[in-house]
Parts: C-alpha cells; structure tokens; sequence
C-alpha cells in the first residue's frame, strides 16, 4: 500500500515539474510582454544584389533603404494576415494556387518573401487583439473597425505612415493611382498630420434593396408596388391571401420580413422619410451610427413600422432571434415571405442553396421569387439610398510597430493594387475560374480543388480592394450580373441598381479623431437595436413613449456628446457652411 | 523538549510526506491560475494598455478610481445591477427551496427503482449548456411558432408572450433555471438524508408518528447543517453572474430586465475594449460577494451553526 502511495507521489511530482517546464516555456501571459520580439525576421542577407551595378534611373533616391528601383538588393521577409474562412472543400488560405501566384510576384518585382498568417475570420478581433499584444502580429494587418486602430494607435503599437509615404511615394504608384490621396490619407488626422491605416476601396458599395415575392403578385394579380400605399396594400393581401399562397400552412404566412436589425431591415423605407434636404454637415455629424438612427425623419419610419407590426404584416417574432441567427433566412428559403428588405444579393447568393432557387425548386415554378423595386419616394419624390461610401467603408490596412519591414509592406500594398494583379486574383484563370462572354462580360464559374477561390472575388486577397474591378466600368456590372449562377441576370442588376440611386454618403471623411465614440461603438449600437425592436413591437399608443425614451437614452449614453463633438470639428474646418463644394 | 516535538514531526514526516506531495498538485494549481491572475486586478486602477506589462501601465485618473466613477455614473451598470439582484433574489427564493422538497420528496418513494429513474431524469437537463436550453426555449416558447403556444392557440387560448414581454420572460428565466438545476441540486441533500440513522425513524414510527411529522422533525433537522452551508453559499453569489443563461435566453424585447452585470461587462466592457472599465465593475462585484458570504456566514455562526470557514 505504502509503496503504491510513494510511487504515486513520485509521478505526481514529476507531472509537476513536467507542467510547470512547460509553462516556463510557452509564450508568457499576453498582456505582460512587451513588443520587442519583432514577428518577422529578416532573412539572413544572402541574396547578392544582382542589380547593384544596373544603374535605373530613380535607383540612387532609395538606396538609403536599400531598394534599387523598386526592387530591394537584399531579400527582405514580410507577414500578411489573410481571413480564414474555414469554408467547406476551401483550400489552406494561407498555402494555395493564388498565395503562390503572390509570393512569386511579389518575391520577383520587390525581392520581398511574403508569409501569409491566417486569422479566423469570425474572431479575426480577437485573435489580432492577442497577436498585438503578444508582439506576434503580421506586418500587415486589416480590420473593417476603425475604432480598433485608433485605439492600439493610443496606446502607442501602430506605426505612423505620413513619414514613410512621403518617402517613398515614387515608388508607389499603382497604390496611390487605385486608393488616390482620398483613399490613402482617408483617416489622417488634419490636426496632427497622423495617419495610422491605408483605407480600402469598396468598389460594390451596394446595400440593400426591396424584394417581393413576384409570384403572389401574379397569383393575387397585382402589380408590382410602386408607392408606399401600393406596397402596404400587398402586405394587406398577402396577409388576407394566406390561404391562396400557402394552401398548406397558412398559418406560416410572413407578409414583410424583419430581424432584430430594423435599422438594416427597413432601410429602403427608412430612406424615403429622410428629408431630401439632408446636409453634408449632417451626413457628417448624424451618420456616426451605421444604420443611420439620428437622421430626420427617422421616427416617422419607425412609427409606420410599428402600424404594421400591429396589423399583423411583419414576422411576430422577429425581436427573438439575435445576431448570426439564421431563422429569417430559413423562412424565406422555405417560402414563407412576402416582402423583405435585404442585402442586395443576399436572395441570390449560393448557386444551388439561394433563397430563389430554394422557392422556384420548391413551388414547381422556375419564374417564381423575388423582384427588387423600390416603392418608397422621399419628400421630393425621388427615390434616396445611403450605401457604402467608396471610401471609409471598407478594410483599413495598418502596420503594427513590431513591423520593422514597413517600406517592404507599402511595396507589398502598391503590387496588390496592381491593376494587373488584382483583376488576375479576382477572376483567376479563363476556362478555368472564369469565362469571358461576347460582350466582355466576365462569367464565373464553380470551381473546386486548388482552383477555388476561398472568398468571392479573392477579397480577402487583394486588401486595398473589396468587389469586383475592372478598368471599364461596363464590363464590371456586366460581370457582376453573371456572377450568381441560377439567377438571371436582369434580376440581379436591377438589384444593385436599384441599391444605389440617388445615393448619398459622407464625403468630409473623418476629420480626426473623434475622443467621445472612444469605446462606444458597440453599446451604442446595441441600446440602438433594442429600443428600435421595442418600438416596432409596442402598442400605437406607447409607441412614443418608448421611442422617445429609447432615443433620449441613447442621446444620453453617449450619443449627443458624439453629435456635439462632430458639430464643433465641422465647424472648426467648414464655419458655417452645411454643404461641401460640388 | 524542543528535540522530542522535532523528532516527533520528522516522524510524522516520515511517515506521511507522500499526503503532502499530493497536496501539492492543487495548490499549485491555485496558485498559478488563482493567485497569480489577481496580480491583474490592478488594470481597474490603471490605464489598460495592450502593449505595456501590467506593472508599467499608467495609473488612472482620480486616485486611480476613474473606472470605477465611470461605471457608477452609468445608468446601465444600476440597471445591470438591480436586474442581477431582482433574478437572483427570485432564484434564491424559488430555486433554493425546490431541491430541497425534491430531495423530500423522492426520499419517501417506497419503489427504488423509479427513484432511481426518477432522479436520473431529473437531473439530466443539468449537463445541458444554456445555449441548447435557450434553443429549445424558442422552440417551445416563441410566440407564433412555439410549441407550447401552438397547443394553447389550438385550444382557444392567446399566446402567452413567455420570451417577449418581461413580467412573463422574469418567470420563464426561473422556471427554466430551477428546471435546469434541481435534480443536480438534489443529490447532495439525498446524501445528507442518507447519513440520518434509521433508528430515529424507527423510533418515531414506534412513537406513532406519521410520515410528514417525520420528515418535520427528522429529516428537515438531519439535514438543517447541509442546507445552511449551502445558503452561504448561495448567498455570496447574489451579486455575481452567470453570463450565459440570462446572455442565451434574453432578446431586445426583454433587455430592461436581462441585462445583468455580466451582460453589460460583455457588451460595454469587452465589446468596446474598456477593459479598466470592464476590471472595475468585476472587482466590485467580488467584493460584495464577498462580503455577502462573510455575512451570511458570521450569522449562521451566531446562531449556533456551522459556518463554512
């Protein structure tokens, strides 16, 4: 017994001493290290300058930073963060056919060796977050949050750019002839002069458009709504229909579909009630919030909502399911809803598993499902939308101070705004990832194995660039309509046309920093989302008093003291004037 | 003298050191995961700064208790408060009961088998996560597509709106809790019962007394140290969160009342990357707890029970 005992004392303390060698030799608590370790480790100086007695003209101006033309005379070794979608039959984002076209092209123009570190897309903040602090950060990160770089930017871990673009500027051509000086300086701070991140093109600014089911309009023989009446008397027979449309579960029967989202979910309708006479200077001091809550207007929006809501058109339980949840969608797949206002091509995306082509398999009819329109005029008449700005928008692009490779990753940032390059990794090989039609439009096609793209268009790939591209304008939209496979092509462009007539952003940029959102995005938008549900859902006569009151908390929370603090930067840069010069 | 107590522990050493080996193993675990941890509370009184070792961060404002006026002069953080308070006081006082008379309950089946099934049943739904109970609580609850509503429709009834107005979402919370944990809950109060010697029963039954006199004065008494030592227990965490149950089971329509202190550190705090603010509410929120415990405790002392100290 004694001896079991002593040898039982014996393992245990070697699994002890086991454990704790460990410790000591995994990476220390994150937040204690400071970011000496720089990720990237330069390559050891082997490569011998080929170059060094070819004399190119702008050769000399460089060689302080040892480039001779655009090429560096020793080779140099930068980290890329890509997105890991983790997508079905993708391949290793980090390894495959276009890294490899990369690393070739980049190792060969720039004599840059490039290493693509993956990040989960889903928890990309996180991870980031961790790898910052950790000094273990790729020397070349992206982030949709702006917010994000502005704080690691305060807390002194970002590097600053002007000093370095301004260096090397003449070496960086197609970087500042695709994102221009807007795109490149977006973010600089006009007091200070410091910028922290390149901003990204969003060249599909597309948002969302109205659909509706265009067969129950044929069935109920109806025309496709062309006012705001016409479109609530739709809801109203779809609703009286439901017997008709839905012979076997009446009782399923959605007229208008809503999510815990109304601000994104009603956004067509929303727009008709913004006043036409909307302001630059309130585009920049209302439009902080991203579903845009604090323009004119807005209240009146939601107050037709909520009469809806109370006359049985909209999803009953829609304020139940939160973010990421799939319900909405499902119901739409399985043909439950009449209307909704949603992503432009959310109705049509995924070939085989899309909401069209999920009703037309379902009801028999290979015409049937959704048509976008756009029944909703504003005060003048015109139809508005507020998409995604071209620029402010997208991917920002920022270099951690554990870079220490920072002209070698601009020279990385100007060979993936290539036009060349970036058209090649949208739409890969003819015959192969693509086809081209007569007219010059582009045709995917559905590729698996090492061909596959892991994001639509590459996106992910080309970071200066989100959405299709190309040099003539035409051809782009073109391609865009041939992207979706099922779905015919005059239904997908009417969509994205209609997501953006008229549209309207703010054109100001940020103006710096602005210290009271500082850590108030999220809960902002939150309390937003919840008293927007909470007002559609009440009864007509409460509904003021808990829109109101969801909006003053708001205000109170932080939101007047963002308002107040954009007035006074406008001012300080604009005076008086509310609009910007055409 | 000196020599024989030393002699003596060597001995005891001797013969016991391999108990003491053992022992080790936890307490290291306590200190590298409990103690050591702790040395970041200090980021609540700090300027958190990502790229800075917790020593170097710069100290707050106001005597380093900036984070901690931020947070109670935000209106949220009372309303988190409260809400934490108002459903762990309803839990205490349903939830605590319930496993009790379960315990009573299934201690009097004279059939053991269907004891045994019973509780097994019973306690199933504890290794549950709260997400899958909240999937499921959609499912049965929803207002048009719950099951639960479905049938009360068929039957003439309005939908009740169980998830989506509060009063009635505050009830569904505690149901599900108690549903969730009482057979697990259970267990240690049949353990209890089962210590009772068998001969105060007899006795009682030869006294003529009758089944819930027994359990009055028997059972109840017989298990009167487990039940105090587990209401201090409970007691300490009055103030603290779960994150998950009232995070998975609330929704937009119910925020008023589901967002707890856990909750509003997520979203505010961690979401928003304060996380000096986030550092702030939680060491406050451990400090009540435990003075809740150490008062709990003390008058379980005064009152001649065994506390848990």
């Amino acid at each position: 017994m004694k001896r079991i005992a002593r040898v039982l004392a014996a393992v245990l303390v070697l699994a002890l001493l086991a454990a704790c060698s460990n410790n000591a030799a995994a990476p220390a608590p994150a937040a204690s290290t400071a970011p000496a370790a720089p990720a990237a480790t330069k390559a050891p100086d082997t490569a011998a300058a080929p170059a060094a007695d070819t004399p190119a003209a702008p050769a000399g101006a460089h060689a302080d930073i040892g480039l001779d033309g655009v090429k560096f005379t020793d080779t140099r070794h930068i980290t890329v963060e890509i997105f890991d979608r983790n997508n079905d039959g993708g391949t290793t984002p980090a390894d495959n056919y276009y890294t490899d076209f990369i690393k070739q092209g980049v190792l060969e123009t720039h004599n840059i060796e490039v290493e693509f570190i993956p990040v989960p897309r889903w928890t990309e903040g996180d991870d980031i977050n961790n790898m910052l602090a950790a000094g273990t950060a790729p020397d070349i990160c992206v982030t949709y949050s702006a917010p994000t770089i502005q704080l690691y930017a305060a807390m002194g871990g970002v590097h600053e750019l002007t000093p370095y673009l301004d260096e090397t500027k003449d070496v960086l051509p197609n970087l500042f002839e695709f994102l221009g000086d807007t795109g490149i300086y977006w973010s600089k701070d006009p007091d200070t002069g410091e910028l922290y991140s390149v901003e990204g093109k969003r060249a599909n600014v597309a948002k969302q458009t109205t659909f509706i089911r265009n067969d129950w309009l044929e069935t109920l023989g109806l025309a496709v709504p062309n006012s705001e009446e016409e479109f609530y008397n739709a809801l109203i027979a779809f609703r009286d229909n439901a017997a008709t449309l839905l012979p076997n579960e009446p009782d399923k029967m959605i007229p208008l579909l809503m999510t815990y989202d109304v601000g994104w979910m009603a956004a067509p309708l929303i727009n008709a009630y913004i006043p036409d006479a909307l302001t630059d200077k309130e585009l920049y001091t209302l439009g902080f919030d991203d579903r845009f809550l604090l323009y004119p207007g807005y209240k009146d929006a939601i107050r037709k909502l909520n009469q809806w809501y109370n006359e049985g058109l909209i999803w009953k339980d829609f304020a139940l399911y939160g973010a990421g949840d799939t319900t909405n969608e499902l119901l739409s797949k399985a043909g439950y809803v009449g209307a909704q206002m949603q992503n432009w091509d959310s109705l049509y995306r995924n070939g085989e598993d899309s909401v069209i082509t999920n009703i037309r398999r379902a009801t028999g009819n290979d015409k049937a499902g959704y048509v976008a329109l756009n029944p909703f005029p504003n005060d003048s008449g015109k139809v508005r939308t507020f998409p995604y700005a071209p620029v402010g928008s997208d991917r920002k692009v920022f270099f951690p101070a554990s870079n220490d490779e920072v002209y070698a990753s601009l020279l990385y940032l100007d060979w993936i705004s290539d036009a060349t390059n970036r058209q090649y990794l949208q739409i890969g090989d003819e015959g192969v990832t693509h086809s081209v039609e007569p007219d010059g439009g582009i045709r995917t096609i559905a590729v698996t194995g090492e061909k596959i793209m892991n994001s639509l268009n590459n996106i992910d790939y080309t970071i200066t660039c989100n959405g299709l591209s190309f040099e003539d304008p035409e051809v782009t939209m073109k391609s865009i309509a041939l992207g979706y496979a099922g779905v015919e092509a005059e239904l997908v462009i009417q969509a994205y046309e209609l997501s953006q007539v008229n549209s309207r952003f703010n054109n100001a940029g940020t103006l710096g920093t602005i210290a009271a959102e500082e850590g108030k995005g999220t809960e902002l938008s939150s309390k937003r989302d919840v008293f927007l549900d909470q007002a559609v859902v009440a009864t007509p006569d409460k509904f003021d008093s808990v829109f109101d009151g969801g909006l003053n908390d708001y205000l109170a929370s932080g939101g007047q003291a963002i308002i107040d603090e954009r007035t006074q930067v406008w001012e300080k840069y604009f005076g008086s004037s509310i609009n910007l010069d055409k | 003298m000196e020599k024989t107590t030393i002699k003596r522990f060597g001995l005891y050493m001797r013969q016991n050191w391999t108990l003491y080996v053992m022992l080790s193993l936890p307490i290291t675990f306590f200190i590298v995961f409990r103690y050591i941890p702790m040395t970041y509370i200090q980021i609540a009184f700090k300027k958190f700064n990502l790229f800075k070792s917790v020593w170097e961060m710069e100290a707050a404002g106001n005597y380093g208790f900036e984070f901690f006026i931020k947070a109670f002069s935000n209106r949220d953080f009372f309303y988190a408060l409260r809400n934490t308070l108002l459903l762990n006081l309803l839990d205490l006082v349903v939830g605590f009961p319930a496993p009790i008379i379960l315990a009573l309950l299934l201690n009097e089946l004279a059939f053991k088998m269907f004891k045994r099934v019973t509780q097994t049943v019973v306690y199933m739904p504890h290794f549950l996560s709260w997400i899958i109970i909240s999937g499921l609580a959609l499912q049965l609850f929803a207002p048009t597509t719950g099951l639960v509503n479905i049938v009360l429709q068929k039957m003439g009834f309005e939908a009740v709106p169980f998830l989506n107005e509060p009063t009635h979402w505050v009830v569904t919370y505690i149901f599900l809790g108690v549903w969730q944990s009482v057979g697990w809950n259970t267990i240690i109060y049949l353990a209890a019962i089962t210590g009772i010697s068998p001969e105060l029963y007899e006795a009682a039954s030869v006294d003529g007394a009758g089944r819930l006199r027994r359990i009055w004065h028997i059972t109840l008494p017989g298990i009167k140290p487990t039940i105090i030592v587990l209401l201090i227990m409970a007691l300490g965490r009055i103030l603290g969160s779960e994150f998950d149950r009232p995070y998975a089971l609330g929704n937009n329509l119910v925020k008023g009342v589901s967002n707890v202190i856990s909750t509003f550190v997520y979203t505010v705090g961690i979401r928003g990357s304060q996380f000096s603010l986030t550092t702030a509410v939680g060491l406050f929120q451990s400090v009540i707890c435990v003075i809740f415990l150490a008062g709990a405790n003390t008058i379980a002392e005064k009152n001649g029970e065994r506390g848990i100290f």
